[in-house]
């Protein structure tokens, strides 16, 4: 078997056992319990279109490995081609979800460390490339989701993983063994973590000799002993259990589903280890990591803000306002803002390239101006959602008094726009783009795959400024330069 | 009514449908209706050898479905590429009954 279908996903996930908290409670099935039903449901839509015809020329590709039929969740980039599909993907998926679908961090993960650990094993005589092939072939052929877990909890921001009071505010390797090694630490804010099979543990920082135990990557099963799951609150994450209209998209949520996770002296067989003190490479595979993954948000955000823009329109056509000009204008522009968005990481993409160990990431640059417009573009178009569906968004009565006997006919008669629309209507397109706007969900642009000032940061060591300040004083004729600078 | 061994073979392709124009799977759908009702095709997986027909239908003019390896695999093939049936525009809404059109003259030809 190398592909699943959604309900075997699901049927994968009931015979893990991990240990999940959530709101105080020990959650025994994650497949089957509301408040993750939803994250489940987005990811096994991963494993549903990836066999439907209509959407496998995307989700599926033949693996480099062994030749067979995989998902391409589970492949590596070896073309622009790759690079380019991956973001096709993602939109189709963000348009089918209307959420995170979670699995491209895992994704994004296993890529990275394929070319990394290449890369150790070529300067340092390592054999970490050759155990993650093995992983990989595992993670084919069994169709597994992986989570991708970087970042750590930090502690004091100023201080460096080995200066930290407590040693455990980065994940680190606390003993090593004759058959492996021995971690402790936490990952926070990780996706999809509940509903993975494994966890890909990557350092999040570059790092320095005194660091070096905590250069460590490696995978574990979801179900580890010693890999605790505490599962983080959304808003309005309680409708999940006592709403369905209420919910704005039953079916997926508003986000990934993140967690933290805890590692307490997790043990780790040598062949699930990839990196283990070569602290020189850390930097290097978070950037990988971070190009790959920002490269993804101007595919997926896009696909979500396909379905915004029509809930948004659809509600205008509802309130009787969609053909007022200055309503077009701006579901124009909303659009505008999600093609520019899809133009990077499409661009980002083509202007991809080969790595050594023959695997291809997208260009740095480019990837990470594709992150940094999203943490504004998303925030604009969720903006100008808001000001069209008017203030409604916040104040609309809830299902339950939509369903009360007593006050059901006022907000069925109240709730109403446009006459032959019935108000159910109204207020199921209300709940939706209340769930895409108001929350959560938009915390996901700004921080998923890193904040702000860290795309910041990668952007300014890559702007080449002083290839830029030649080409000025060349034109100024400031001192003596050439008639080209190349 | 032929045989199903006899059956013209015909093989659906999509683009992969990252952003469609046009709604791709009315068409299908359409077609499969055709395909009972005419009882002379059925459609078989792009993977089938023997193949006479390959319908490519992609959701916008860049037609990522089109591709030679994917033509290689039939005799005669039909591409749709948003709002056009071998490159002549035919509005969405005329899609469906164009390309049943486009398929029945190569049927029966």
């Amino acid at each position: 078997m190398s592909m699943m279908t959604g309900r075997e996903y699901r049927e994968s996930l009931r015979r893990l056992k991990p240990e999940i908290y959530y709101m105080g409670e020990k959650i025994e099935s994650v497949a089957d319990h509301p408040a993750f039903m939803p994250h489940v449901n987005a990811a096994a839509l991963t494993y549903e279109m990836a066999l439907a015809p209509e959407f496998e020329e995307l989700l599926s590709t033949t693996s480099h490995l062994t030749g067979e039929k995989i998902n391409r969740y589970t492949h590596i980039h070896h073309s622009h081609d790759d690079l380019v599909k991956k973001v096709k993907m993602l939109r189709a998926l963000g348009q089918q979800t209307g959420s995170c679908f979670q699995r491209c961090v895992g994704h994004d993960g296993l890529n990275s460390v394929y070319s990394i650990t290449y890369e150790i094993d070529q300067k340092m005589g390592t054999d970490y490339h050759k155990r993650l092939v093995n992983l990989l072939k595992e993670v084919q052929s069994k169709d597994l989701m992986i989570s991708g877990a970087m970042t750590d909890v930090k502690g004091d921001r100023r201080l460096s993983p080995s200066q930290q009071k407590d040693p455990d505010l980065y994940v680190h390797m606390v003993e090593k063994k004759k058959d492996g090694i021995v971690v402790s630490g936490a990952k926070a804010h990780i996706t999809g973590a509940v509903n993975s099979h494994g966890h890909l543990v990557m350092p999040t920082a570059a790092m320095k000799a005194e660091d070096a135990d905590y250069a460590v990557c490696f995978y574990v099963p979801v179900d580890a002993p010693g890999v605790i799951h505490i599962f983080g609150r959304q808003t309005n994450d309680a409708r999940k259990c006592n709403c369905f209209l209420d919910q704005g998209n039953v079916d997926y949520g508003i986000v990934g589903g993140e967690a933290l996770i805890v590692f307490d002296k997790v043990f780790v067989p040598w062949e699930r280890v990839f990196m283990c003190g070569e602290y020189e490479f850390a930097y290097e595979l978070v950037e990988r990591f971070a190009t790959a993954h920002r490269q993804n948000y101007g595919g997926c955000k896009t696909g979500l803000a396909d379905t915004l823009i029509g809930a948004t329109y659809a509600l205008a056509q509802v309130q009787g306002t969609d053909r007022a000009s200055h309503i077009r204008d701006k579901l124009v522009e909303m659009v505008h803002l999600t093609e520019t968005l899809y133009c990077c990481s499409i661009a980002c993409s083509c202007q991809g390239y080969a790595l050594p160990a023959g695997s291809y990431m997208a260009d740095p640059l480019l990837a990470n101006v594709t992150k940094l417009n999203v943490t504004r573009h998303i925030y604009e178009i969720a903006r100008l959602a808001q000001d069209i569906a008017g203030g409604i968004l916040a104040t609309a009565p809830s299902e339950m008094d939509w369903k009360d006997p007593r006050v059901g006919k006022y907000v069925d008669k109240y709730m109403k726009g446009v006459a032959d629309i019935p108000a159910e209507t109204r207020m199921r397109l209300i709940r939706l783009l209340e769930a895409m706007t108001c929350g959560t969900a938009l915390v996901e642009s700004m921080h998923g795959a890193g904040s702000p000032q860290a795309q910041r940061i990668m952007i300014e060591r890559q702007a080449n400024l002083e290839r830029k300040k030649r080409l000025a004083e060349k034109l100024a004729k400031i001192g003596e330069q050439p008639l080209l600078v190349c | 009514m032929p045989k199903n061994s006899r059956k013209v073979k015909v093989a659906l392709k999509y683009c992969g449908s990252c952003n469609p124009h046009v709604g791709l799977t009315r068409i299908a759908r359409h077609l499969a209706k055709v395909a009972e009702e005419r009882g002379d095709f059925q459609f078989v997986p792009l993977s089938e050898d023997g193949i006479n027909v390959v319908v490519i239908l992609c959701g916008c003019p860049r037609a990522c479905g089109n591709k030679a390896e994917v033509r290689a695999r039939a005799n005669q093939s039909l591409l749709t590429a948003g709002e056009s049936i071998n490159g002549r525009h035919v509005p969405e809404a005329h899609l469906p009954s164009a390309v049943e059109q486009e398929l029945s003259k190569i049927l029966d030809s």
